[in-house]
């Protein structure tokens, strides 16, 4: 076998680097003894090169599972730049370029191939594969296997399979940064085969933490701010919902910080746009969803901020991790809103709390799923027309479905039914959820916790500690944070909130022209979205006189240059005559005649009830009529509803409206949601 | 060792390019020495001349087939996610009878299969005939697959046209049991999985191959699968033969080895076989209504010819408890009667 010495040499070569560190060295030598190996260390360890060097002495070809396309490009980067044959196949990339890619490998001319571990399921991929000399596999971001973890993805199940499989002289390495001794345990339980296990410490002395409590959101808002204004370098923001991306980006924006918003429900574009304008430091923050962070490979992010707290130490360890790569010190900031409401229920945990309690859908709906497919084989799609269901909840049944073999997905994508299947247990659903509020409280411990912060996570993780940790707020840095207390930024944050209206921007195929709502959907105690919530799903009344002004208010400052010959409002279905009253109010203040001849011309249901964009399109689909048609022709009409989600009921308006001749058709709405958080 | 570890092993030596008779031997050398077909294939090349007495053309095609290891276990994982069963023949869950029927020269080492694996060892019955039968010969078809089918008995036949499809649908109409023995791998007949989805999920349908997952369907296949057909089958049941045909060969065999076949009595002026088939020792019948009325046979039948060594027939001792069997009891079983012999 390859002394160190030799193999130092054509490290040297092949990758410039001098020496492997020790703990990379016994992984390398077990590779080359074809064992199977977890390797647990912290980011930016060299992780990589643990597989990379091996891949690059053996024959045949190193596949490497990843659960992320970003990760996989930024390593094919790198590893190109070294002369070293990588590729990755991956959904981002053309056709052609993933079929020349599997070419190559066929033809043995690659080293390291980069999939994702979906693309197990794809015809193609399952025929090329069978043509490729195989050396080596290897799990990136192992703690995807457990359901233990902060980042559970079902289809790490088949590499699990695989791995299972695979002849005992194929080595196998699962790597990862964030492994708690329970996911440890998971990991190499499920992959059995005597795995053996590598950990180092996670110790990351270059993070200052600090825990910031306030007792408002909008003195979150504030103290970000201020905190923004006066510090270096550019960083990330995590909040909770997708709503408050969009919130925090406007403020931020503001009073003149730099931000953009980022989160799952933009389109594949924006985001990849967003993520290299982070890279060329185009914003001073990006303001985020959990749905970016593990692709994130900037060596000098110097701050990451929650303004929300996610939902277990171990999420929290892995969203910070990425900050201070480069070794440089980074501020790791967590604000907790100490506000109890009448109930007593902490505002802070209540988001937490509900994504916990709801992450499984309700039993009845697993066993619907069930019938349907007893039925016939269904598509992820299908089930959601046939059944009416979102996508979400039909995601999770069908991977917990697959996950106990009770159905099975087929070569054409659709599930079925298994012959002798198991009945559907649900205990392992409640053990899950309270192991979950187990690592709520965790969380919460580490917000009251007193002593160094980093060691708190480091128990947590299962590191041991030698000796006590520093540069957190519980040590050297108490109070580090105080001078954001004082702001002048408060009668901001106040006409910010008075003056921000959410543009509705269409999708470029719909009809609709572009328009405002008053505010987001935001379910908070005071927002304009809690208040439409209660008038229109809890009987409240009409919307408040207050909604009206505001309204009048939006029109003449966003819309003024504009002229309208018509107000109309969206015929109701359940909520009665809400909007129709609200339009009866406004076309008084703003001085557009109001006209009542839009019209159902046939039932529909609230666009609440139908659960997903397809069906929701085709619940209006033609639904709408105009009394006198003639006139709309060359009108420039406004239109007015309560909420915007998908706007599948205002586009369908505005086409029907404009095949009539009109010439514009403004939406205006009460609230728009973020990414169907109705 | 886990039997999921060995699956693409199993797959190793089931295609490799060599004799069956000579896998066999593989599986009855291992069995002797207390080895698995992993050790099997982690031995040298050397070991498998000396210790197999191999031949230097197997050792090669059974090298080759070993670099396809890897790659076998990517296939096997993907079938095993697609609901298909793999079931190498130790496996308690492998047809005893059709180790019975075929024998070393010609058992498969591995079947893939989709359904209630469970029929495999039911009592069962193969219908079968020309793709081109005339319609007394489908319409006998049709009344006698389901009047077995309604009797419980597992109706086997290959999905061929003409008389195996018809049996095949008989059978289902009664809501009886099937086995459909493929042509094909197992991968290939999407269509006919979608088609009897339900009777599948029910447990009432199930498909099996012998073949590697992705090869077409071939002439050449379809030629070959009917010994499973009959190997899979206690009785055999004819519609219509012709002479030299796919159905004439399988009888002829079924004959050789004991086993009993029925032929449909041709009315005066057929033009078919079944006439010599009878001649031959078929035992023939007609269906009156809802009966069968069964002729004397014109010859008593051949005695089994015993060429090879029984080396599948092993002794029934018990009755067989499957799910509870563990897995070398079971690997017991299958050579114990080789053992016994030698
Ligand atoms: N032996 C070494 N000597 C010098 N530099 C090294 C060595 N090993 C790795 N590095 C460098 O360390 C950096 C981090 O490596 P790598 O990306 O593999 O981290 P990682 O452990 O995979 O982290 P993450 O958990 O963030 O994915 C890289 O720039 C790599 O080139
Ligand atoms: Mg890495």
């Amino acid at each position: 076998m390859l002394k160190r010495q030799e193999a130092e040499c054509r490290l040297k070569e092949i990758f410039g680097f001098d020496h492997f560190y020790d703990d990379q060295w016994s992984v390398i030598e077990k590779v080359f003894n074809k064992e199977r190996v977890l390797v647990i260390q912290k980011t930016g360890f060299g992780k990589s090169l643990c597989y990379q060097f091996p891949a690059t002495q053996f024959n045949g070809l190193t596949i490497v599972f990843s659960p992320l396309i970003a990760l996989m490009r930024d390593q094919v980067t790198s590893l190109n730049n070294k002369g070293i044959a990588a590729q990755c196949i991956n959904s981002n990339q053309t056709q052609e370029k993933n079929d020349a890619v599997i070419e190559q490998a066929k033809k043995g001319e690659l080293k390291i191939l980069y999939i994702a571990p979906e693309r197990q399921g794809s015809v193609s991929w399952q025929e090329a594969v069978r043509q490729m000399k195989i050396s080596m596999v290897v799990v990136d971001e192992a703690h995807c296997i457990s359901q233990w973890g902060h980042d559970f993805r079902p289809d790490f199940r088949r590499i699990v399979d695989l791995v299972k499989i695979l002849p005992v002289d194929i080595p196998v390495l699962a790597v990862t940064a964030t492994a708690t001794q329970r996911v440890q345990d998971d990991i190499q339980e499920q992959i059995g085969n005597g795995m053996s296990v590598i950990r180092g410490n996670l110790l990351r002395e270059n993070l200052r933490l600090f825990v910031v409590k306030v007792k408002s959101e909008n003195e979150k808002k504030i103290r970000i701010a201020e905190y923004l204004k006066n510090c270096e370098g550019s960083g990330l923001i995590y909040t909770g919902t997708r709503v408050n991306t969009a919130v925090y980006a406007d403020w931020l924006n503001y009073v003149g910080i730099k931000a953009a918003m980022y989160n799952g429900s933009l389109e594949a574009e924006t985001r990849v746009d967003i993520e290299r304008g982070l890279q060329e430091n185009r914003w001073k923050a990006i303001v985020s969803t959990n749905a970016l962070g593990m692709g994130v490979d900037k060596p000098d992010i110097r701050f990451i901020i929650h303004t929300q707290m996610p939902q277990s130490p171990i999420h929290y360890y892995q969203e910070i991790g990425r900050a201070g790569r480069d070794g440089l010190p980074a501020d790791i900031i967590l604000f907790y809103n100490e506000n109890r409401d009448d109930a007593g229920e902490s505002f802070d945990e209540k988001l937490p709390l509900s994504f916990i309690n709801n992450a499984k859908p309700k039993i009845p709906e697993y066993e619907a799923v069930v019938e349907a497919l007893k039925n016939e084989p269904l598509g992820e799609r299908g089930v959601m027309e046939k059944l009416n269901m979102k996508q979400t909840p039909v995601r999770t049944i069908l991977a917990d479905l697959v996950e106990q073999k009770i159905i099975f997905k087929n070569d054409g994508g659709k599930y079925e039914y298994k012959y002798d299947a198991p009945e559907l247990k649900t205990e392992s659903f409640e053990k899950l959820r309270l192991a979950k509020l187990e690592d709520l409280n965790a969380m919460i411990g580490y917000v009251n916790t007193t002593e160094p912060r980093m060691d708190y996570l480091r128990k947590y993780l299962g590191d041991k500690i030698d000796i006590p940790s520093s540069n957190c707020d519980n040590t050297n840095l108490k109070g580090f944070l105080d001078n954001s207390l004082h702001s002048d930024l408060w009668t901001n944050l106040k006409t910010f909130k008075n003056e921000r209206f959410p543009e509705l921007v269409p999708k470029k195929t719909s009809s609709l022209d572009i328009g405002y709502a008053l505010d987001n959907y935001i379910q908070e105690a005071g927002e304009i979205g809690q208040i439409l919530h209660h008038c229109k799903y809890e009987n409240g009344g009409d919307f408040p006189d207050e909604l009206v002004a505001r309204m009048a208010r939006m029109v003449q400052k966003k819309l003024s240059a504009q002229h309208f010959d018509m107000l109309l409002y969206v015929p109701p279905t359940i909520s009665g005559d809400l909007v129709k009253n609200f339009a009866e109010k406004l076309t008084v203040r703003i001085g557009v005649p109001l006209s009542h001849d839009l019209k159902k011309m046939r039932l529909t249901e609230a666009q609440k009830i139908p659960q997903n964009a397809i069906l929701k399109r085709s619940n209006v689909k033609d639904a709408f009529g105009f009394a006198s048609p003639e006139i709309l022709v060359g009108k420039n009409i406004l239109l007015l509803d309560d909420i915007y989600d998908s706007g599948a009921t205002m586009n369908e308006i505005a086409k029907m409206l404009k095949k009539n001749g009109a010439e514009t058709v403004t939406p205006i709405v009460i609230a728009k949601t973020v990414g169907g958080d109705l | 060792m886990s039997e999921l570890n060995e699956l693409a092993y199993w797959m190793a030596l089931a295609h490799a390019a060599v004799n069956t008779s000579v896998k066999n031997d593989v599986l009855i050398k291992c069995f002797k020495e207390k080895k698995s077909v992993v050790d099997f294939f982690s031995m040298s090349t050397q070991d498998w001349n000396s210790v197999f007495g191999m031949n230097l053309a197997d050792v090669d095609a059974l090298s080759r087939a070993k670099e396809q290891l890897a790659n076998n276990a990517f296939a096997v994982e993907n079938l095993l996610s697609q609901g298909f069963v793999l079931i190498p023949s130790t496996s308690p869950e492998f047809p005893q009878l059709l180790k019975d029927n075929l024998k070393k020269n010609g058992c498969p080492v591995l079947l893939y299969a989709k359904g209630n694996i469970g029929l495999l060892n039911q009592p069962s019955v193969a219908v079968v005939g020309a793709r081109s039968a005339s319609e007394i010969s489908l319409d006998f078809t049709r009344k006698i697959s389901s009047k077995l089918a309604k009797e419980g008995k597992v109706v086997v036949s290959g999905f061929a046209k003409g008389v195996d499809r018809v049996a095949l649908d008989a059978a289902v109409s009664v809501e009886g049991k099937s086995v459909i023995v493929l042509p094909q791998g197992i991968s290939t007949f999407a269509s006919g999985f979608k088609q009897y989805y339900k009777q599948i999920i029910e447990g009432k349908v199930l498909v099996v191959s012998a073949y590697a997952p992705k090869v077409p369907w071939s002439t050449r296949l379809a030629m070959d699968r009917n010994r499973f057909i009959y190997g899979l089958a206690s009785e055999i049941y004819v519609a219509e033969s012709n002479e030299g045909g796919g159905t004439w060969s399988g009888v002829m065999n079924g004959l050789k080895r004991g086993c009993k076949i029925y032929v449909r009595k041709p009315d005066d002026g057929e033009k078919n076989a079944n006439r010599i088939l009878i001649e031959k020792g078929c035992s023939p019948i007609s269906l009156g209504g809802e009966n069968v009325i069964e002729y004397p046979i014109a010859v008593p039948q051949m005695q089994a010819v015993c060429e090879e060594k029984a080396v599948y027939n092993a002794e029934k001792k018990e009755p067989k408890k499957r799910k509870s069997r563990k897995k070398k009891e079971a690997t017991l079983d299958l050579f114990e009667a080789e053992d016994n012999q030698t």
